[in-house]
């Protein structure tokens, strides 16, 4: 039994000095007094009593300042102990009302589980800053054109490098080259031989980004330059642990990439994943031969970042590189002219700009969600004030002052909260490496994300936040003064305000879980049309075995080649087989310029560029592409020594041929000339929702790449065939490094996972709100129908039909409804641009969809209308009138 | 001895305050009277000192004050003392006891 401490009114400070002068004069007076029966004349018997009591001022100001000292760590002690109270008793409350207690916790963790799950995403990669030194002064340069409307392109090394040394704004400025999959080389010598993914980078480079190796050194300029000794590398640290175990001794020791050999010089920390948290490897841009990327101005390969001197802005920044670009095309007109400044872009931007689109539209839905769990809880919390108007009324009728149990009742909402808060960071706990793996590879800076202590800290703001958004209203609504009528009609009377308020919350809640179904509505349209985009190719029952041939062990390559093809295709289990450098979705090829046919140079006109494929016999047909015109190549394709034969897109062929006369024309590739034999239907080789850029498809027994992948149409298991196409490969060379074995149909799936992603977290929150809202109706009707209990008994024994009581109630709930599901489409029509960057083939105000989310969310509360109305219009008159 | 009054030692007049409202409630001028007639004026006792020391006794909590009506029938403040004020008592009058013993261990001839 708790034992209730006697608690004195608190006292302002005017009215401590007040106490202090009272009890000053008392005393002064009460001494003269006794001086005075004692015989002295009034005046001396006061004079003696100040005299005996000394420094009357002093005492006065001590007293004052302790007593106010006391005052306040009064208070203070008073609002924690009825803290305690208020927390015990709040758990008592949620204890009895085991029901009540379990739903607003399934519904607070929920909301604030997922909340905190996407915000840690979001935090991690959009709002964190940077893992460099001073990030916000990275940007990224690019080249533009405003002749052929070019905004962001890539810069050539030689550009490079006059820009870093013409530079006035910039503290530094590095390109770097690098492509998922395509820039690399083979690590052979101790070990399997493998490939490794580099990012080759000019001078420059590492200074801009600012960070120091973990061991070892950086490059020096020097070593990054032509005739330097350019053959250095740095290791990421997770290519240092994985392949290397750690040791320290690789450092200065020699490795060998691409049959070349390199020293190793230093080893970054592993929180450094510039420009790709794939990238293995840093090596100087120059060590590149001529071979294979020549060092010309007309080759635009690196993306180029800088590091803004302190202070200056990025309009600095882009003025400086006006006028170093304005230079350069005056210089070299040849290959510069009419190429200028682009864009200075923010590095962060530049990194997650894609993407948070995507992850702000899920934080959005989120946000919604956690508002639809506020007011689903407001209004369980609305339901249990009524049960409960009593127990407040009399507590106000002894003396509790209305602020104080309003503090009580938003003590139990804030405990409520806390405590849904605490589970919803487990669920979020468990969610994110779900989402985490879901995320892998189409989010940057996911290997960021993490549940630190600001995901906490939103937590436990979030879980405080709803505790008082939810709690407060029913709060005061529960309190406003009237006391009689509560207690006079045993707490049964004044339910009209209230009831008007959860219909507000209904209402609300329904318009909430329309623009929740409206967003899943779009994004599950759109990702439909994804789907339906003609890949133009057929990815069933299609493997793809992926490997490097080495040179240096096979010179005549070539003929390696076609053994595989030749090996591969008499594997059991295997229809048909080919070849080909960059399979679907796994890399675009290489960007070549070509002369189509007409072409006149003029001075700062580039030549059109193309995707390059090297392809082997049958392989379109392999992979299922349709021929618009001409043929693939054959067997044995015959040499025309006037010309190389080429299959190009539709896309290509549609821009830059004579219409119905493709085949047999000539392209112009650097000096030799390319006949087309064929035209192709558009193959999507990077993403669904861009159209394929024009393609050009080149005879690998003609001119090839090491990197290739065996692609076989076969029957039975996928998997099955892949291993055993696998081991026809190394039954010709044991040590061919093989590098990725997928089926096409799972490459296809990796092209649509972002979108799929979104589709499924905005699915899931929209069927979430729809059931959040259906209860919420559920809930008011229930509760509506309880309370009408005795006039539908009169209605029914008056001889109401019970189908008519059934269709008031329903009436009632749509009608509901249909308020907030006109308010949800108003506000999705007006939120509806924010989504516009994710949706690929709908517009954000689709009537179809619009149309079909009114539907579902009228059958849901139709639905749950209809649960309560059975229960009205199975009303006993007699037992219903009896009741009360 | 000598006729004039002897300053307080340092932390005395706390003990003398928590002694007097031991006998029960009062205000502060019948505590100052209290201590007044029960030393016979050998201890030079001020009241401004008295009421800080009142105060500071209540603000940490060894004393309580609660208005009430005096003798005369004026507003006066009454102090009581707290449980906490009678440990610190009971624990003060023990310290002071073997103080008094160990001074007059030297200065009586043994």
């Amino acid at each position: 039994m708790r034992r209730l401490r006697f608690r004195l009114p608190w006292r302002r400070p005017g009215q401590i000095g007040h106490d202090v002068d009272d009890e000053l004069r008392f005393h002064l007076e009460s001494r003269a007094a006794e001086l005075v029966a004692a015989g002295l004349p009034p005046e001396g018997a006061r004079a003696q009593a100040e005299r005996e009591f000394g420094d009357v001022g002093d005492a006065r100001a001590y007293m004052n300042a302790v007593d106010r000292d006391a005052e306040r760590r009064r208070r203070r002690r008073d609002y924690m102990d009825d803290l305690k109270q208020d927390i015990a008793y709040a758990f008592r409350m949620l204890r009895s009302a085991p029901a009540f207690t379990a739903a607003a916790l399934v519904t607070l963790a929920l909301g604030i589980g997922a909340n905190t799950a996407i915000f840690s995403v979001v935090n991690g990669v959009l709002l964190k800053p940077l893992p460099f030194p001073e990030p916000d002064r990275l940007v990224r340069l690019w080249l533009a054109n405003p002749k052929t409307g070019e905004r962001r392109s890539m810069v050539s090394a030689v550009d490079v490098d006059d820009w870093r040394d013409q530079r006035q704004a910039f503290a530094d400025i590095g390109g770097y080259f690098y492509m998922d999959g395509l820039s690399g080389s083979d690590l052979t010598g101790s070990g399997d031989p493998e490939r490794v993914s580099i990012a080759y980078f000019s001078p420059g480079f590492f200074a801009t980004m600012g960070v120091a190796p973990l061991a070892g050194r950086p490059p020096r300029d020097d070593e990054a330059v032509r005739g330097g000794h350019d053959h250095v590398v740095t290791l990421s640290y997770g290519f240092w642990q994985r392949r290397f175990g750690g040791s320290r001794s690789v450092i200065d020791s020699t490795i060998t990439l691409g049959s070349e050999p390199y020293q190793v010089i230093g080893v970054m920390p592993a929180g450094f994943s510039f420009p790709d948290p794939r990238a293995e490897a840093w090596v100087p841009y120059s060590s590149i031969p001529d071979a294979s990327i020549p060092r010309l101005r007309q080759v635009a390969t690196m993306v180029v970042v800088g590091r803004l001197k302190p202070g200056l802005t990025a309009a600095q920044g882009l003025a400086d590189l006006d006028v170093i670009t304005a230079r350069l095309a005056q210089q070299y007109p040849q290959s510069n002219a009419s190429w200028g400044a682009g864009a200075l872009v923010p590095l962060q931007e530049s990194i997650t700009g894609a993407v948070s689109g995507s992850l702000y539209v899920l934080l959005a839905a989120v946000a919604f969600l956690m508002l639809m769990a506020c007011v689903n809880v407001a209004s369980l919390l609305l339901a249990r004030a009524t049960a409960r108007e009593r127990e407040i009324a009399v507590r106000m009728a002894m003396g509790a002052g209305r602020g104080r149990i309003v503090r009580q009742l938003v003590t139990e909402s804030l405990v409520l909260a806390v405590l849904g808060g605490a589970v919803g960071v487990v669920l979020a706990r468990a969610g994110l490496s779900g989402l985490l793996d879901m995320t892998a590879g189409q989010v940057p800076r996911v290997n960021e994300v993490r549940l630190d202590w600001q995901v906490l800290a939103f937590a436990v703001a979030l879980s405080l936040a709803t505790g008082v958004l939810f709690g407060l209203v029913p709060a005061l609504r529960a309190t406003t003064g009237r006391l009689h009528e509560s207690i006079r009609a045993g707490g049964r009377g004044s339910v009209g305000g209230r009831s008007r308020l959860r219909t507000a919350l209904v209402v609300t809640q329904v318009a909430l879980a329309t623009v929740l179904v409206v967003g899943a509505g779009l994004m599950t349209k759109s990702f439909v049309r994804l789907l339906d985009v003609d890949a133009g190719f057929d990815p069933g029952q299609r493997v793809a075995v992926m490997f490097t041939i080495n040179t240096t062990r096979h010179p005549r390559y070539q003929q390696l080649y076609r053994d595989v093809i030749d090996k591969v295709r008499t594997v059991p289990g295997v229809i048909e087989a080919a070849a080909v450098r960059d399979a679907p979705f796994r890399g675009a090829g290489e960007n070549w310029s070509f002369a189509p046919p007409g072409w006149i140079d003029a001075p700062g006109k580039r030549l059109p560029a193309a995707d390059v494929n090297f392809i082997s016999d049958g392989y379109l047909h392999t992979i299922g592409a349709r021929m618009v015109a001409g043929r693939e190549f054959g067997h044995d394709e015959l040499l025309d020594s006037s010309a190389v034969p080429v299959v190009v897109n539709e896309a290509l062929a549609r821009r830059w041929l004579p219409a119905g006369r493709a085949v047999g024309s000539e392209l112009r590739i650097g000096a030799g000339r390319a006949r087309v034999i064929g035209v192709v239907a558009d193959i999507h080789q990077t993403a669904l929702e861009k159209p394929p850029e024009p393609a050009i498809y080149v005879d690998n027994m003609m001119q090839s790449r090491v990197k290739t992948t065996v692609i076989a149409r076969v029957t039975g298991d996928p998997m099955a065939a892949a291993r055993a196409i696998r081991a026809a490969i190394w039954s010709l060379d044991r040590d061919m490094p093989i590098s990725d074995i997928f089926t096409l149909d799972r490459a296809m799936s990796d092209a649509a996972a972002r979108p799929r992603l979104l589709t499924v977290l905005l699915g899931a929150f929209g069927v979430l709100g729809l059931v959040l809202g259906a209860v919420g109706i559920y809930g008011v009707l229930a509760f509506l129908v309880s309370r009408r209990r005795r006039e539908i008994g009169v209605r029914l024994a008056l001889g109401a039909a019970p189908g008519s009581v059934n269709r008031m109630i329903v009436g009632r709930g749509l009608a509901l409804a249909s308020g907030g599901i006109g308010i949800g489409v108003v506000a999705a029509l007006a939120l509806g641009q924010f989504m516009q960057g994710v949706l690929y083939g709908v517009t954000p105000r689709d009537p179809a969809t619009l149309a079909g989310v009114v539907a579902v969310l009228a059958a849901a509360a139709w639905f749950a209308s209809w649960l309560p109305a059975r229960r009205a219009s199975r009303v006993d008159p007699a037992v219903a009138l009896r009741a009360e | 001895m000598t006729d004039q009054p002897m300053d307080l030692l340092r932390g005395t007049l706390d003990v003398l305050i928590l002694r007097t409202l031991a006998w029960g409630p009062m205000h502060g001028y019948a505590v100052s009277r209290w201590i007044r007639d029960r030393t016979g004026g050998t201890l030079s006792i001020e009241d401004a000192p008295l009421y800080k020391a009142l105060h500071r006794l209540e603000h940490d909590g060894a004393i309580t004050a609660e208005w009430g009506t005096s003798e005369n029938n004026r507003r006066a403040r009454y102090y009581a003392l707290t449980a906490q004020g009678r440990r610190a008592l009971r624990a003060e009058e023990a310290a002071w006891r073997r103080y008094a013993d160990a001074v007059f261990k030297v200065l009586e001839p043994a």
